[in-house]
Order: C-alpha cells, then sequence, then structure tokens
C-alpha cells in the first residue's frame, strides 16, 4: 500500500466518522435510540448550561475588555437636531433652534437619572421635566420631553421616536421653537445604558431675541394655550409635554444666555461614540437565532424520519416543540436594543 | 373533531397570546421576561396535560418539556440582556 493510498484510507473514514457523527447528533437513527442526539434530554440540559455560560462570559468579557466585546454606539446632538428639523421641515413646520440652557436641563436629567437609577420622566423623589428647565435657568410657556436609551445610531433613534404617536407629537409640534438634546453613557439598572434625553421649549423671552419667527410662534402659543393647560394631569403620560400661563416675572433675556458653565455641561454630553471590535447585541442575536434556526431543523428532520418509520417512543411531540420555538423566534426577532419613554 | 385537534388549537392561542403581548411590550424588558416565562410554563403545562389526556404521561416527557421551555427562556435571555 502507497502512502497515497494511507492518506485516502484515512481521509475516508474521517468522511465516515463525520457523517456517523452528524447523523448520531441530526438524525434518528438506531445509535441514538432513534431520537436525535441533539434533543436527548442531556443535550438539552447542555444547552442551557452552555447559554448561561455564555451569558456570563459576555458580560465578564465586557467589563474586563469593553474595547474587544462592548456596544457600538454612535449618536451626536448635530445629527439628532438635523434630524429632527428635517422632520419638521418635511411637514412645513419651522427648524428648531439648538439651545444650550435647554440642553443643560436634558444633562441635569440624565445625570439625576442615573444618580437615582431610575427610567421615568418624573423621578422617585417626585421632580418633573419642568423641574430640571426651571432649575437650567430656561423660562418656558411650553415644554416637552422626549427620551431613549440604547439606541446605536443617532438615525435609530429618531426612527422610533417618529414611529411612537405620542414621541412624534413632541417632534412635529408647531409651538416648540427650541431644543436641547444630553447623550450619556452611564449604568441605569444595572445595565450599561446610552441615555438620550431630548427637551423642547418655548419662552416669552427667548420668542422676543427672534423677530422674524415671532408672529407664527406666538400665534401657534396662544391658540394652544387653553388645551395644553387643561392637560396638565396627563404629565405621566408617555411622551410628556406641558405647557403653563407664562411666569408672573419675564425672565430677562440676559439671565436666560448661557453661561461657561452651562456651555460646559451641554458639551460634555453632546455625543457617545463607541466602536468595540464586536458588537455584542449582534453576536448574542447571532448566536441565539441560530442554535434556534438549527434546533428547529432538527425537531423537524427528527418528526419526518420517526413518521416515515411509524417508530414509537416515549418522548414530547415535535410538532408541539417546533411551534414553540417558533413563536420564541418570531417573538424575539423584534426585539431592538433601544427603548423609548 | 379529535381531542388532539383541539389541544393543538388551545396550544395556537397559548402562542399566538404570548407572541402578541410580547410585542406589546416592546419598550418593557421585565415585562417582556415575564411574558416570555409565562408562555413557556404555560407550555409546560399544556405538554403535561396532552400526554395526560393521550395517556402517556411518563416523568421523562415531563422533564422534556420543562428542559425545552428552559431552553427558550435561556435563548430570550441571551437577546434581551446582552
Amino acid at each position: 500500500m502507497t502512502p497515497s493510498h494511507l492518506v485516502f484510507l484515512r481521509v475516508t473514514r474521517y468522511d465516515n466518522d463525520m457523517e456517523h457523527f452528524l447523523r448520531h447528533f441530526f438524525v434518528p437513527h438506531s445509535s441514538n435510540n432513534h431520537h436525535a442526539k441533539a434533543l436527548h434530554l442531556d443535550s438539552m440540559l447542555c444547552y442551557v448550561l452552555i447559554f448561561a455560560i455564555f451569558n456570563f462570559g459576555i458580560r465578564i468579557m465586557h467589563r474586563e475588555f469593553p474595547n474587544v466585546l462592548g456596544y457600538a454606539t454612535d449618536i451626536r446632538v448635530d445629527q439628532l437636531l438635523s434630524g429632527t428639523n428635517s422632520q419638521r421641515q418635511a411637514l412645513g413646520l419651522a427648524p428648531l433652534t439648538y439651545n444650550v440652557t435647554l440642553s443643560k436641563a436634558a444633562a441635569l436629567k440624565a445625570q439625576d437619572m442615573f444618580a437615582h437609577n431610575y427610567w421615568a420622566h418624573n423621578s422617585p423623589e417626585g421632580k418633573t421635566p419642568w423641574t430640571f428647565i426651571q432649575q437650567a435657568g430656561y423660562a418656558y410657556t411650553v415644554a416637552g420631553e422626549n427620551l431613549a436609551k440604547n439606541f446605536s445610531t443617532s438615525q435609530g433613534v429618531i426612527d422610533a421616536w417618529m414611529a411612537s404617536p405620542t414621541h412624534k407629537d413632541n417632534i412635529v409640534k408647531p409651538s416648540y421653537r427650541d431644543i436641547g438634546f444630553a447623550i450619556v453613557n452611564g449604568v441605569l439598572g444595572g445595565e450599561e445604558t446610552t441615555l438620550v434625553v431630548q427637551m423642547f421649549g418655548a419662552g416669552e423671552a427667548i420668542a422676543n431675541q427672534e423677530p422674524v419667527k415671532t408672529v407664527v410662534t406666538e400665534q401657534a402659543a396662544i391658540t394652544e394655550v387653553s388645551p395644553e393647560s387643561s392637560r396638565l394631569g396627563e404629565q405621566t403620560a408617555k411622551a410628556v409635554e406641558e405647557q403653563v400661563t407664562p411666569p408672573v416675572s419675564i425672565i430677562p433675556i440676559s439671565a436666560v444666555q448661557p453661561t461657561p458653565i452651562v456651555n460646559v455641561l451641554s458639551t460634555m454630553f453632546s455625543s457617545v461614540s463607541q466602536k468595540p471590535m464586536i458588537n455584542i447585541p449582534t453576536v448574542t442575536r447571532d448566536v441565539a437565532f441560530l442554535f434556534m434556526g438549527l434546533l428547529i431543523g432538527v425537531l423537524i428532520i427528527d418528526g419526518i424520519v420517526i413518521s416515515k418509520k411509524k417508530i414509537a417512543r416515549v418522548t414530547g411531540h415535535n410538532l408541539a416543540h417546533i411551534l414553540f420555538f417558533t413563536a420564541f423566534f418570531i417573538a424575539l426577532s423584534i426585539v431592538r436594543r433601544g427603548v423609548l419613554l | 373533531m379529535k381531542l388532539s385537534h383541539v389541544n393543538y388549537i388551545v396550544l395556537l392561542i397559548i402562542l399566538v397570546t404570548g407572541v402578541f403581548t410580547f410585542w406589546g411590550a416592546a419598550n418593557d424588558k421585565m415585562m417582556q421576561l415575564y411574558i416570555g416565562v409565562a408562555t413557556a410554563v404555560s407550555y409546560v403545562i399544556w405538554g403535561i396535560i396532552y400526554h395526560t389526556l393521550e395517556g402517556d404521561l411518563h416523568p421523562k416527557v415531563v422533564i422534556e418539556y420543562c428542559l425545552v421551555g428552559m431552553v427558550a427562556i435561556v435563548l430570550m435571555l441571551t437577546i434581551l440582556w446582552t
């Protein structure tokens, strides 16, 4: 026997081993007691343990090597501003002006959310979005807030807000003139979170600064004061908005001019950009869906072979398992990391 | 209508309800987790009742349904929490 024959035999032997393994693992056969090994109870238990270890491993790796395994994020204020204004302009509305004081209010809100670990428009201590707007020094007649967390791109945030009727209402509300943003990374509810706070407003003092837009803005504000005021009790609605009567004493323009501290705070939270080598959501989704697809495939093959051979065995029903995993597959396919409030 | 057909219709109702309520809670991951676990538990209970009615309930079958439910839950956790 020549060496080339030996190599051929070894390759053939390897092919046979592989074939046996695949048949044993995926197809019901006498070697696996007519039940694909991949569907045996011990295999199922292994899957549970492997995925549990996988999940913990991802978390530990992310904590130790965030640049290698992390969450790809690229959200910037300029993109959010242009995205918001392009949506408004498409509807024939005036674009909003970036306001540093509103951005400070948004930054204060974001900081408060991380400090007190809450995901809501109103804090557990009872602070409303308007508390932060007033604290920042923005004198408003109408104001609103949109929140988003864990989106990976600015366009993703805008698209999600526009797809939500209550958030869209804020974005395309004609009476708003100013807008501010804060984009902050932190830990919320034990989960690494990229938080986006979008605050809208219009104020008497600021309105007087730009005579060109005054007529439109004032008309809109006047026509909306009554209905908005009557909805003050709805502040816990998903996209919160509030209109109040103007403050008794109008804050002078100089008082709402951005101070250096305001500028620093709003600049600090103007973008979050992370580009890890491996994006965790992509990896986990790919692995989980590939595994689910494989499992459904094995269940189908196993069911067909057993049905054809008319073999009786003590197991659950493959059709039921297939329906169950398909339902989970469909439900999980719509899960997006980004969440709105 | 055969008993097994009725059972499968019940299973479909459980799963379709689970999928739609899961979608309805799109902005609340904790609620999605509860819905997923509730659907898996319902599936295990359905499996036990189904095999009891069919007269072929065996401890191995109960363990199998439990493990199938656990696999689904751990896959859901993988997607929801990482």
